[in-house]
């Protein structure tokens, strides 16, 4: 790790943390609130049609016949498209400014001109990126707390259980983030690689959703790294979902790896 | 010593330095600075080195200030002092960003960066091309400053006139070989003097042929048109006691020997 290329990766990262961050900040407090104030309303009325039970048991990734409550609706504020969004494009946007982003904008050639090597280059951009989604998590968390905060106790999540679906979901981003660094490293475009792993993410979000509606799928539905996510169980019994966690921290940091080897090792100049 | 390496666009100029960099890894052979490795210890070498590329970007937010700072904290060293010295000598405003910068400014910033850790080596691809005759002037002069005390600068360019004025020694490169590397007073002595000889009488009367180093490329009436190569004593000794009624001698064409280079000359090689 290199402190000047860590002070500039910061630098040069913090706008769109800031920006995400708060946007995190808004959607969870937002979620936070609106989700378990109405969820009674909602399972009275909305869940007893089988679409939307079916959508509801699709985006948490478990059978929730026996799960209706407020936990199901508190988990529904870590499961829901906007904030996956939200945290996903802050991974890509950060895991693809090097190399792909730094060939992009022609600044390449003046960084590896620095006396650092490409692994320094490469962790400390893995530091600052890991800094920052612990930041906008965190804003997360805090933004879902505020929403809360206007509940009555019982409607209330429960803490402790709510950090645990909060390390679960930086799990999930630190997979996210380690398969953008590989499609990076292969990279010399940014836009390119921001569009594949967009993609890719759009087909395991689909081939998790759709499985639940669709049972052939739901044998492969394990390739989904969102089937790894699920805050629903966790609320529920509390307990921590290592295996889950674990799968999801070999899912990133295997192409995280492999990313920087190819960084490491691969011809790099301005084109 | 300012080492000029010449080329047309698109001979190998800037691959060359892509490779003594370490951003390219050489496709056969190998390529060495301070007897370090380019591709392997490319780190430890680039302690010692400077560079600026030819197309050189630097990132938008950043002013003079922030860039000296960063680079300063990556080197681990402060480049503030020296820093602020050179923009003085480029007449550059340090609180400038780099997005409001007109291209011979950021320039300008692309050197005082590569220039602030006072490199052993500089590396420098078509430095003065965005840069006004004046700004142009400053630098040759601080090359030369820096030359005269023991740092080496490797400048790419494609202008033989910069390179003349500037180098001790010349590398030419064309089609990513490198066609000629020696000193630049002995390119002068291969490049010739052109050479106009009248004489007093009909050329055909002379009843003397010319000598291995006078090549003629006209030949008429009383006058011999043609190219010295070699040093001018001999020809003076030839010339001696022959009916000369007037002569001219040019000055070395480096021009002409260069073309002959980019233009696949066999013979020039």
């Amino acid at each position: 790790m290199n402190r000047g290329l860590i002070i500039r990766a910061f630098r040069e990262s913090w706008p769109t943390t800031l920006v995400l961050g708060l946007l995190l900040i808004g959607v969870e407090a937002m979620l936070g609130f609106v989700l378990p104030r109405f969820g009674a309303q909602m399972s009275q009325e909305w869940l007893q049609m089988d679409f939307a039970r079916g959508i509801m048991q699709a985006m948490l990734g478990t059978e929730i016949a026996d799960r209706i409550g407020p936990q199901m609706f508190q988990s529904m504020a870590w499961v829901h498209p906007v904030v996956l969004a939200l945290a996903w494009a802050h991974a890509i946007m950060a895991c693809t400014r090097v190399p792909a982003g730094e060939v992009d904008r022609g600044t390449i050639d003046v960084l590896l001109s620095l006396p650092v090597s490409r692994w320094e280059v490469f962790f400390s951009e893995t530091v600052v990126w890991l800094s920052c989604g612990v930041i906008i998590l965190m804003g997360a968390m805090a933004g879902n707390v505020l929403g809360s905060l206007a509940l009555s106790p019982f409607q209330r999540p429960d803490l402790s259980r709510t950090l645990i679906v909060l390390l679960n979901l930086f799990c999930l981003y630190i997979a996210v983030g380690g398969v953008t660094w590989l499609v990076s490293s292969l990279s010399d475009r940014r836009g390119r690689a921001m569009t594949t792993v967009f993609l890719v993410l759009l087909t395991l979000f689909l081939l998790n959703y759709l499985a639940q509606f669709w049972p052939p799928l739901e044998r492969i539905a394990f390739l989904s790294p969102l089937h790894y996510h699920r805050p629903l169980k966790v609320l529920g019994s509390g307990a921590w979902p290592w295996r889950d966690m674990m799968i999801l921290i070999t899912i990133g940091g295997a192409p995280w790896f492999a990313g920087g080897v190819i960084f490491s090792r691969r011809d790099l100049c301005t084109v | 010593m300012l080492f000029g390496f010449l080329g047309p666009n698109g001979a190998g100029k800037t691959t060359t330095i892509r490779v003594l960099l370490g951003f390219l890894q050489p496709t056969d052979g190998t390529a060495n600075i301070f007897g370090l490795d380019c591709w392997r210890d490319s780190k430890r070498i680039k302690r010692d080195v400077g560079h600026i590329p030819g197309d050189l970007r630097l990132p938008a937010w950043m002013n003079g200030a922030t860039a000296l700072s960063i680079f300063g904290a990556v080197r681990g060293r402060d480049l503030m002092r020296s820093g602020r010295e050179l923009a003085g000598k480029f007449d550059l405003d340090l609180g400038v960003k780099v997005r409001q910068m007109s291209r011979g400014m950021r320039q300008k910033l692309g050197l005082i960066l590569a220039l602030a850790h006072a490199p052993r080596l500089l590396v420098l691809d078509e430095p003065t091309t965005a840069l006004d005759p004046l700004m142009q002037e400053v630098l040759h002069q601080l090359l030369r400053e820096m030359a005269a005390t023991g740092h080496t600068i490797f400048f790419s360019s494609h202008s033989l006139g910069e390179v003349e004025q500037l180098c001790d020694r010349v590398a030419i490169v064309r089609d990513g070989t490198l066609v000629a590397d020696e000193a630049l007073d002995a390119l002068r002595e291969r490049a010739g003097h052109d050479v106009v000889i009248r004489w007093k009488v009909e050329s055909s009367m002379l009843g003397f042929e010319p000598p291995a180093f006078l090549k003629l490329a006209r030949r008429e009436a009383n006058v011999w048109q043609g190219r010295l190569f070699g040093p001018v004593k001999p020809f003076v000794d030839f010339l001696a006691n022959k009916p000369v009624e007037d002569l001219r001698v040019g000055p070395p064409d480096l021009e002409s020997l260069f073309r002959r280079f980019y233009e696949h000359d066999e013979e020039s090689r």
